[in-house]
C-alpha cells in the first residue's frame, strides 16, 4: 500500500505524518497523533463523538480520510481549551452539569463551537440542531442545551456586546 | 454550619472530560501492545463439527490464537453456569464467541479472523418464546427451554375474582433494546512478570469481573487487578465480564499488552439486551374503582444464556401488581430460552417492561369504568404501610406526592382532590 | 389534523440487589492538614456516584467537599464493593462511606475532647472544617490541627472503616413472600404529545418527572438523572428497537437503530420529592434506574388521549399508529352502514 507523506495542521500546530489513502481522520488522530480526546463511538459517521472541526466546520473524522484534511485547520477538544485555560463552552459545561459519562463531551462542544461562531445568539431550536448530530445516551440533552446557552451568553458579554 | 449535602456540585471529574482528558477504555495504549478480535458463530444454532485455526495461527503477525481448550473454566454465569466463555461443542446464538487472536495490528487480527476453519451442522432454531415452550421445540439447553418460573401469590386470586364488578384483560409487549452506550466495551490486559494480571476496562462492577476471572483463569485474586477506566456509559451492559478473559489468556500467552474494542456492530449482535417481553394482564375491579385482583402472565425471552436473566425476571414479577394496592394477586413469570440475543441487565431490570404493561392496562381499565386515570391511581396507589404481593409493608412511600408534583407542573386534564394526609 | 393529549404513569422500584446480599464497604483517611481520602470500589459510570459519595464523606467530617478525594474502583487499592447496579451506589455505598466517616470522626473527636477539655466526645460535633462544642461553638478546633495532634503526637492517625449491606430475605420460591429490599422510590411523570393524524408522527411537548429520592445529595446531579432516563424512555416508548431475523440483528448500527436526538427530547420538568428515610445515609435513596420506568407509558397514555387509539406493543412507531387509525376509521364506517 502506498504511504503518502502529508502534513496535518492540528490546533495550530503543524505534523508530517505517513498516511495510506484509506487511513481515517479519527484513527491517525488518536493513534498517531495522540489526540485521544477525540472519540470513536460508531465508525459510521452516526454517533458524532469523532466530530472535529475542520476549517470551522464540524466534521465527523470517523468518514474522512485522513489525505482529505491536508492543508485546513483541524480543531480538536485539545485545542478548543485547556484545564487552565477553559473555553467558557467547556465552562458552562462542567457548572451545567452538561457532562455525565463525558464520552460525547469532546465532539457535542466541538458543534457547539461551530454554531457560536457562526451565530452569537442562537435560538433553542437552533442549538438543538446543531447537535443533533451528536449522540448522547445520557443527559436527555437538557443541561447541554442550558449549557450552550449559558455560554452564548457568557461570551456575548465577554465582548462588551448585549 | 454550612452543608455539604443538598449542594448543586458538578461532577468531579467533569473538568477532565471537557478537555479531553478523561482517559476512556478505547484510549488506552501500551508500547508493543496486540490488538485482539474475536470470532463469532455464523449461525444461530449449530452443532461445531471441526475447528482448526492452523492457517490463522500461521498468518505472519498473529501473536497467538485462543480456543475453548485454552480456557482453564470455560463456563460462567450468575444463577445459571450455562455459558462458555468459547464454544465448545455447539453455538447457540450468532453472537457465540468461537475463537480470539491477537495480532500485532488490527487488520492482521481481522484478516486472520477469515483464516480460522469452522465447520458447522446447522440445528433448527427456535426464535420464538412462545413456541420455545411447547414440548416439541427444539432444545436449546437440556430437557426444557424453560430456564426459570417465578411465582408470586398474595391473598386469593378467585376471591378477587368473584368479588370483581368487571374484569380487564390485555397483551402487551415489549421490544428488545441495545443499551447503546455510546463508548463500545473496551479494554487492556496485561501480565508483569511476577504474573500479576492487570486489567483495565470500561466496567460497571470491577469486583464482579474479578472474582470471574479468577475463577475462569484460576488464578487466586491476589494476582488479578482490575482497575476501572472512565466508563463511558453502562446502563447495565458493562455490569458482567465480556471480553476481559480473552485478553487475559491471550496476554498470558504473549507476555505482551493485549487490548479489545467492541465494533458497534458487536455492540448490538454480541452483547446483552434489554429482554422482550411478552405480559398478560386480567385485573379485577369494583364499580367504585377499586382494584381487588390482578393476575399477570409474563414471558421472558432469555436468548441463548441466562445471563441475568432470572434475576431480571424475578424484580419484575415482585412490581408486576404496580403501585397500586392490590389484596389479590397472582404473578407467574417464564425465562425462555431461544436462539436470540442473550438478554442482561439493563436500567430498570425487567420494570420498564412491566410499567408500560401495567400502566397502560391500568389506564384501559379506568377508562372502562368511565374514571379519571389520575383519580383511579390515586384511588389504588400505595400509601405508607401498605403491602406490596410479597408481604412486604411499605414505610416511606411518596407516591401520592409524585402524583401531585407531577400535576403541578403540567397541569391535568381536570381538578382532583388532593388528600392532605395522602403522601 | 394535529391532536393533543396528555398521559400519566406511575412506579415503585427498589433499591438494591434483589435479596442476595450486596454490600459495599469505604475506607476514609482524613490527613494532618485536615484534607480527607475516601476509598471506595463503587464505579461513577456517568451517574455522578463519585461527587455524591464525596459529599457524603465531607459533611459527615465537617470539611469542606473540596477536601475530600476520591480513589474508586480498583480491585487492589479500594475496598469491596459490589457495583454500579440496581441504583443501589448512593444509598448502599453511602452509608459505607458515611459508616467510615464517622469511625475516623470518633478518634477525630476523642483526640479534640482533650484539646478543648471536655469531658466526652459526644458534647462535640464537626462542621466547617472544625470541631466544637455543641452548645458553644466558639469553642473549637481545627479539624487539621486534631489531625495532625491525633497522628503524630497521640500515634492514632485517624482513619476509619465501614460497610453496609441492606437487611433483605430469599423469596419462598412457592409463593413469592419475603423482604427482597429494604427500601424503595415512587415516581410519576405526565406526558403531553400532539400526534399527526396525517402521518402517525408523535411529538412530545413536555414531560414533568417527580421522583421520590428520599433526599438529594446533589440535586444538579439528581436533575441529570432523572432528564436522562426520560430520554431513554422516550427512545423505549417511541424509536428504539432492535429488529432480529433468525438471530440476526438487521440494524446493528445507529443508522437504523434510532436513538432519541437533541430534537426529539422535549422540555423535561422535574420535580424532586424529598421524605428523608431513616436508613439511607442523609435520608438518601437512589433515581438511577427509575427515572426511565414512566416515560413510555405516561406517552403512550397520551397517544390515547389524543386520539383514542392504545397501543399494546413497543415502540409506537409512526406505522403502528397509523394502522390502529385505519382499523377504528374502519370500524367506524361499519357501525355506521349497520
Amino acid at each position: 500500500m502506498i504511504e503518502r507523506q502529508i502534513e496535518l495542521r492540528v490546533n495550530g500546530q503543524s505534523f508530517t505524518i505517513l498516511v495510506k489513502p484509506q487511513d481515517l481522520l479519527v484513527d491517525v488522530l488518536r493513534d498517531q497523533l495522540g489526540f485521544t480526546g477525540t472519540k470513536k463511538g460508531c465508525g459510521t459517521g452516526e454517533c458524532g463523538a469523532c466530530t472535529i472541526l475542520l476549517d470551522g466546520k464540524p466534521v465527523n473524522s470517523c468518514l474522512m480520510p485522513a489525505l482529505r484534511a491536508r492543508n485546513k485547520d483541524i480543531i480538536t477538544i485539545e485545542g478548543l481549551g485547556t484545564p487552565e485555560h477553559l473555553h467558557p463552552l467547556q465552562q458552562a459545561f462542567i457548572e451545567n452539569a452538561a457532562v455525565q459519562c463525558g464520552f460525547c463531551a469532546p465532539g457535542m462542544l466541538l458543534s457547539a463551537k461551530a454554531l457560536l461562531d457562526a451565530n452569537s445568539h442562537p435560538t433553542e431550536t437552533e442549538i438543538r440542531q446543531a447537535i443533533s448530530g451528536n449522540l448522547c445516551r445520557c443527559t436527555g440533552y437538557a443541561k447541554i442545551v442550558q449549557a450552550v446557552k449559558a455560554a452564548a451568553q457568557a461570551m456575548t458579554q465577554g465582548d462588551g456586546n448585549p | 454550619m454550612t452543608h455539604v449535602i443538598g449542594q448543586r456540585i458538578p461532577r468531579h471529574d467533569a473538568i477532565l472530560q471537557v478537555t479531553g482528558k478523561a482517559e476512556y477504555g478505547i484510549d488506552l495504549a501500551r508500547r508493543g501492545m496486540l490488538h485482539a478480535k474475536v470470532l463469532r458463530s455464523a449461525l444461530p444454532h449449530a452443532k461445531l463439527l471441526k475447528l482448526d485455526t492452523t492457517r490463522a495461527r500461521n498468518l505472519p503477525g498473529v501473536a497467538a490464537v485462543i480456543t475453548a481448550a485454552d480456557v482453564p473454566n470455560n463456563r460462567f454465569g450468575f444463577t445459571h453456569l450455562d455459558q462458555p466463555l468459547l464454544a465448545e461443542d455447539k453455538v447457540r446464538y450468532r453472537g457465540d464467541a468461537i475463537a480470539a487472536i491477537a495480532a500485532d495490528s488490527l487488520k492482521t487480527a481481522e484478516e486472520a479472523l477469515r483464516l480460522i476453519d469452522v465447520e458447522y451442522e446447522p440445528l433448527p432454531g427456535i426464535f420464538d418464546p412462545v413456541q420455545a415452550m411447547e414440548p416439541d421445540a427444539p432444545k436449546i439447553h437440556g430437557e426444557s427451554n424453560i430456564a426459570s418460573h417465578i411465582k408470586i401469590r398474595y391473598g386469593d386470586i378467585e376471591l378477587g375474582w368473584s368479588r370483581s364488578d368487571e374484569i380487564v384483560e390485555d397483551t402487551l409487549t415489549t421490544q428488545m433494546i441495545e443499551h447503546a452506550s455510546i463508548e463500545p466495551h473496551a479494554a487492556l490486559a496485561e501480565v508483569d512478570g511476577r504474573g500479576m494480571v492487570t486489567v483495565h476496562s470500561s466496567v460497571q462492577r470491577p469486583f464482579l469481573i474479578a472474582t470471574d476471572l479468577s475463577k475462569i483463569l484460576k488464578i487466586p485474586l491476589n494476582r488479578i487487578r482490575v482497575v476501572v477506566t472512565a466508563v463511558g456509559g453502562g446502563f447495565g451492559g458493562k455490569n458482567e465480564i465480556t471480553m476481559e478473559p480473552y485478553i487475559c489468556l491471550l496476554a498470558l500467552k504473549t507476555g505482551k499488552p493485549v487490548k479489545l474494542v467492541y465494533t458497534r456492530e458487536e455492540e448490538f449482535q454480541a452483547t446483552t439486551v434489554r429482554h422482550p417481553y411478552i405480559v398478560k394482564y386480567k385485573s379485577g375491579v369494583k364499580k367504585d374503582g377499586t382494584l381487588v385482583a390482578r393476575q399477570a402472565r409474563i414471558v421472558s425471552d432469555a436468548g441463548a444464556y441466562v445471563s441475568w436473566g432470572e434475576s431480571t425476571l424475578s424484580k419484575a414479577c415482585i412490581h408486576g401488581a404496580g403501585p397500586y394496592r392490590i389484596p389479590n394477586v397472582k404473578i407467574d413469570g417464564y425465562l425462555v430460552y431461544t436462539n436470540n440475543s442473550i438478554g442482561g441487565a439493563m436500567r430498570g431490570f425487567g420494570v420498564p417492561q412491566l410499567g408500560f404493561a401495567h400502566e397502560v392496562h391500568t389506564d384501559h381499565i379506568a377508562e372502562k369504568l368511565g374514571i379519571d386515570p389520575l383519580e383511579f391511581r390515586l384511588k389504588n396507589a400505595l400509601v405508607d404501610g401498605s403491602s406490596l404481593p410479597t408481604g412486604q409493608v411499605l414505610e416511606s412511600v411518596p407516591l401520592k406526592e409524585t402524583m401531585r408534583q407531577a400535576v403541578q407542573l403540567i397541569g391535568w386534564k381536570k381538578e382532583v382532590a388532593w388528600d392532605e394526609k395522602a403522601r | 389534523m394535529k391532536k393533543r393529549g396528555k398521559g400519566i404513569a406511575c412506579m415503585v422500584y427498589p433499591i438494591g440487589f434483589t435479596s442476595y446480599p450486596n454490600p459495599s464497604a469505604a475506607f476514609v483517611q482524613v490527613n494532618q492538614d485536615g484534607s480527607a481520602v475516601v476509598l471506595t470500589g463503587a464505579t461513577d459510570v456517568g451517574q455522578g456516584s463519585t461527587t455524591a459519595l464525596a459529599q457524603i464523606a465531607a459533611e459527615e467530617l465537617g470539611i469542606a467537599y473540596d477536601a475530600v478525594t476520591m480513589v474508586t474502583s480498583d480491585t487492589q487499592r479500594t475496598p469491596f464493593d459490589l457495583g454500579s447496579v440496581a441504583s443501589r451506589v448512593t444509598y448502599i455505598t453511602g452509608n459505607a462511606v458515611k459508616r467510615a466517616a464517622g469511625d475516623a470522626k470518633k478518634t477525630l473527636l476523642q483526640v479534640a475532647a482533650e484539646m478543648l477539655d471536655v469531658m466526652s466526645p459526644d458534647e462535640l460535633e464537626a462542621g466547617d472544617g472544625k470541631i466544637y462544642v455543641k452548645n458553644s461553638p466558639d469553642r473549637n478546633v481545627s479539624v487539621a490541627a486534631v489531625a495532625r495532634e491525633a497522628t503524630l503526637v497521640k500515634g492514632r492517625p485517624p482513619i476509619g472503616e465501614g460497610s453496609y449491606n441492606p437487611t433483605t430475605t430469599f423469596l419462598d420460591p412457592e409463593t413469592g413472600h419475603g423482604k427482597p429490599y429494604e427500601a424503595y422510590v415512587f415516581a410519576t411523570q405526565i406526558a403531553e404529545v400532539e400526534v399527526d393524524t396525517e402521518t402517525g408522527q408523535v411529538d412530545v411537548l413536555k414531560i414533568a418527572a417527580a421522583h421520590d429520592c428520599g433526599k438529594a445529595i446533589n440535586p444538579l446531579l439528581v436533575e441529570g438523572q432523572i432528564e436522562g432516563g426520560v430520554a431513554m424512555g422516550l427512545g423505549y416508548g417511541l424509536m428504539e428497537e432492535m429488529v432480529l431475523e433468525n438471530g440476526v440483528v438487521k440494524n446493528p448500527q445507529f443508522t437504523d437503530y434510532i436513538l432519541p436526538t437533541a430534537l426529539d427530547m422535549p422540555l423535561i420538568e422535574t420535580a424532586i420529592v424529598e421524605v428523608p428515610v431513616s436508613t439511607g445515609p442523609f435520608g438518601a435513596k437512589g433515581v438511577g434506574e427509575p427515572s426511565l420506568i414512566p416515560t413510555a407509558p405516561a406517552i403512550v397514555n397520551a397517544i390515547y388521549d389524543a386520539i383514542g387509539i392504545r397501543i399494546y406493543d413497543l415502540p409506537a412507531t409512526p406505522s403502528k399508529i397509523l394502522a390502529a387509525l385505519k382499523e377504528k376509521e374502519r370500524a367506524n364506517i361499519l357501525k355506521e352502514e349497520e
